[in-house]
């Protein structure tokens, strides 16, 4: 491999490569509250891959200023699309977390395989 | 124009997104205050918008799509809402399900929920079906992908709302799964970013046109990246592990919400960004097609023969949609006019099908607490009508002519001709027997079988028919679905003719 190519590229790398972490996580791991985690790990990683997306080599912060018209931005929207993305990745935690409260109360345990078996 | 202007006609779309959203924000605070106005004012809500569907529909069949800009941003940058015939006929089959389950859903949400929440149900409907009805019209992929977890979501709220142990395990299960697929969705809508710099539909199948044979790698990972997200969304056959789980335990108007329209509508979703996005080209020329092809042949047969040693009615109902979502995937994958649309026309039947069988699983629990296909005997006797509706979903999802699957499968068979694919009409009858193999027994045993562990709670001559003791709001629903697909069965030319109208755009 090109190892210039992916030293200049290595957000994409690491999010590629966290993105594999974290499905890996949520379908292995049997503790539910790993694969919570887990699936933040993935989420995270997906925020990392937009933003990089969007960031440009000696960009500035996307503010206007008239003594610099010339300027190069840095694009914004997938910054303010992540926005977004962590909204939904808060509301997933928060409702798997309570699911798994509940489940602790019917089970007794956070560990999958426990109780899949009790069915 | 005939009854509003074209100014008005824009902005209705925008309005059935909106008017389900508001309400559902309103809802748990009516919830507290008077807790029988919530299942009226669903219904009404979920009625209103039903009509503003049908004046979309008049609208749109007469072949001019409806495009908003939503907030006055211009296409390129702002969201943009676009009503093709394939999505007004989508809308409108979302709206008119869910109102006939709203209004199944006066008694069952009574006896099947804890009173507690029941404002917290309607809430959770509310969002799904502004999710569900926005994620149809949208034309903007990353507006799709927030409307996905908005559905998706209040989905395993949906089924979590039972509350039991069983349906809590479900809605988990179905939540950590769906999270995974919306993920794969971004990351695919990450690469189409990345790629062609838009995000509405439109421009961004312009921009791939041009650049396509740069990218081909890229290409290939974003197909799979959506295929993986959309397969385990709409339960795909080897990505449908959260289905049977979330589908039985749920308590039965979620079971019909869930299984005719959630599951259908990333199907549309996929559709869009599959033959608008990506295009014809890259669909021939990559092996997605086999792949989808693959898939839908395994889910058709290996759906069919799970649900047929399921013992559970509703989790044989929950497998037999797995086998319906392959015949949806099979018509996408022939890529043909016929097949496409017979794809199309299966979702519409499908829908209507399930529902009705879904709610008849739940009025017969109501009222005689069975839930297993071997206590069915003498329940044709018991239960007329609700039978009678059950054995016309039962033969239309076998596929007998005069209902509505004997049209959307005989248009699958004609599409898989005309793809040149003639082996694949022998999956489709080698299904529809399988079908047949595990809805006659329950008809058979209903009809023709003496009920021996009953008997003495009506006594006397078990052959003759008694009325059905079950509230007419849980009838009335049942009889006009059932009806649907009788409907559409003998009349499938005006749905046929919104599906055409974008078929033969897309094709």
């Amino acid at each position: 491999m090109d190892l210039e190519l992916i030293l200049l590229n290595f957000p994409y790398v690491v999010a590629i490569i966290l993105f594999s972490m974290g499905t890996l996580i949520v379908l292995t791991q049997a503790n539910l509250v790993k694969k919570v985690i887990g699936i933040n790990i993935m989420e995270t990683s997906i925020f990392l891959f937009f933003i990089a997306v969007g960031n440009m080599h000696g960009g500035v912060p996307p503010i206007y200023d008239p003594a610099y018209p010339e300027a190069l931005y840095v694009n914004p929207l997938p910054s303010v699309m992540m926005l977004t993305g962590i909204v939904v990745s808060f509301s997933v935690t928060a409702f798997a977390l309570a699911l798994i409260v509940k489940l602790y109360i019917y089970y007794g345990t956070i560990s999958a395989p426990n109780f899949m078996k009790l069915k | 124009m005939d009854i509003i202007g074209m100014d008005a006609l824009k902005v209705l779309p925008f309005y059935c997104v909106i008017i389900p959203l508001i309400a559902s924000f309103c809802m748990p605070v009516l919830a507290r205050w008077k807790k029988e106005f919530c299942a009226p004012l669903t219904t009404a809500v979920t009625a209103a918008v039903f009509i503003i569907t049908i004046i979309i529909g008049n609208h749109v069949i007469k072949g001019r799509a409806i495009s908003y800009a939503v907030a006055g941003w211009r296409a390129p940058w702002g969201i943009e809402i676009l009503v093709d015939p394939l999505s007004a006929v989508m809308i409108m089959l979302i709206s008119g399900i869910s109102l006939c389950i709203m209004v199944f859903s006066f008694t069952a949400i009574k006896y099947e929920l804890e009173r507690i929440v029941t404002g917290w149900f309607y809430t959770a409907f509310l969002l799904c079906f502004s999710g569900m009805i926005g994620l149809v019209i949208s034309n903007d992929i990353f507006n799709m992908y927030v409307l996905i977890e908005i559905a998706g979501i209040s989905a395993c709220a949906l089924v979590a709302a039972k509350g039991t142990r069983l349906s809590t395990e479900a809605a988990l299960k179905y939540l950590l799964l769906a999270t995974v697929g919306s993920g794969f969705i971004l990351f695919g809508i990450g690469f189409i970013y990345m790629i062609t710099g838009h995000l509405n539909i439109t421009f961004i199948a312009m921009e791939l046109a041009l650049i396509k044979d740069q990218y081909p790698i890229l290409i290939w990972t974003t197909l799979s990246f959506f295929v993986v997200g959309f397969g385990v969304k709409a339960a795909l056959f080897p990505l449908h592990l959260w289905l049977p789980d979330a589908h039985s335990s749920a308590p039965s108007p979620s079971s019909a919400i869930l299984s005719s329209l959630v599951v259908k509508v990333y199907i549309i979703a996929f559709v869009k960004i599959l033959f608008i996005a990506f295009g014809l080209e890259i669909f021939h020329e990559t092996y997605i097609r086999q792949l989808i092809i693959v898939l839908a042949v395994l889910a058709m047969l290996a759906g069919s023969f799970f649900a047929f040693v399921q013992i559970e009615l509703k989790r044989r109902l929950a497998y037999s949609t797995v086998a319906q979502v392959g015949y949806v995937f099979l018509g996408i994958g022939l890529g043909t006019p016929w097949g496409l649309a017979a794809g199309m026309l299966h979702i519409v039947v499908h829908a209507f099908m399930k529902t009705c069988l879904f709610l008849c699983a739940g009025a017969i629990a109501y009222q005689t607490g069975r839930k297993k296909v071997n206590e069915f005997a003498g329940m044709g006797y018991l239960m007329p009508v609700t039978m009678g509706a059950f054995t016309v979903a039962a033969f239309s999802m076998v596929g007998i002519p005069l209902f509505g699957g004997f049209i959307s499968k005989y248009g699958l068979a004609l599409g898989s001709l005309e793809a040149e694919m003639p082996l694949l009409i022998l999956v489709i009858v080698l299904s529809g027997l399988l079908n047949a193999t595990y809805y006659f027994p329950i008809i058979g045993q209903a009809y023709f079988s003496q009920d021996e562990s009953t008997g003495d709670n009506h006594g006397g001559d078990k052959k003759k028919f008694k009325r059905d003791d079950i509230p007419l709001s849980m009838l009335v629903p049942i009889v006009i679905v059932a009806l649907g697909v009788i409907y559409l069965g003998i009349f499938p030319g005006t749905i046929l003719k919104f599906i055409n109208l974008t078929v033969s755009v897309l094709l």
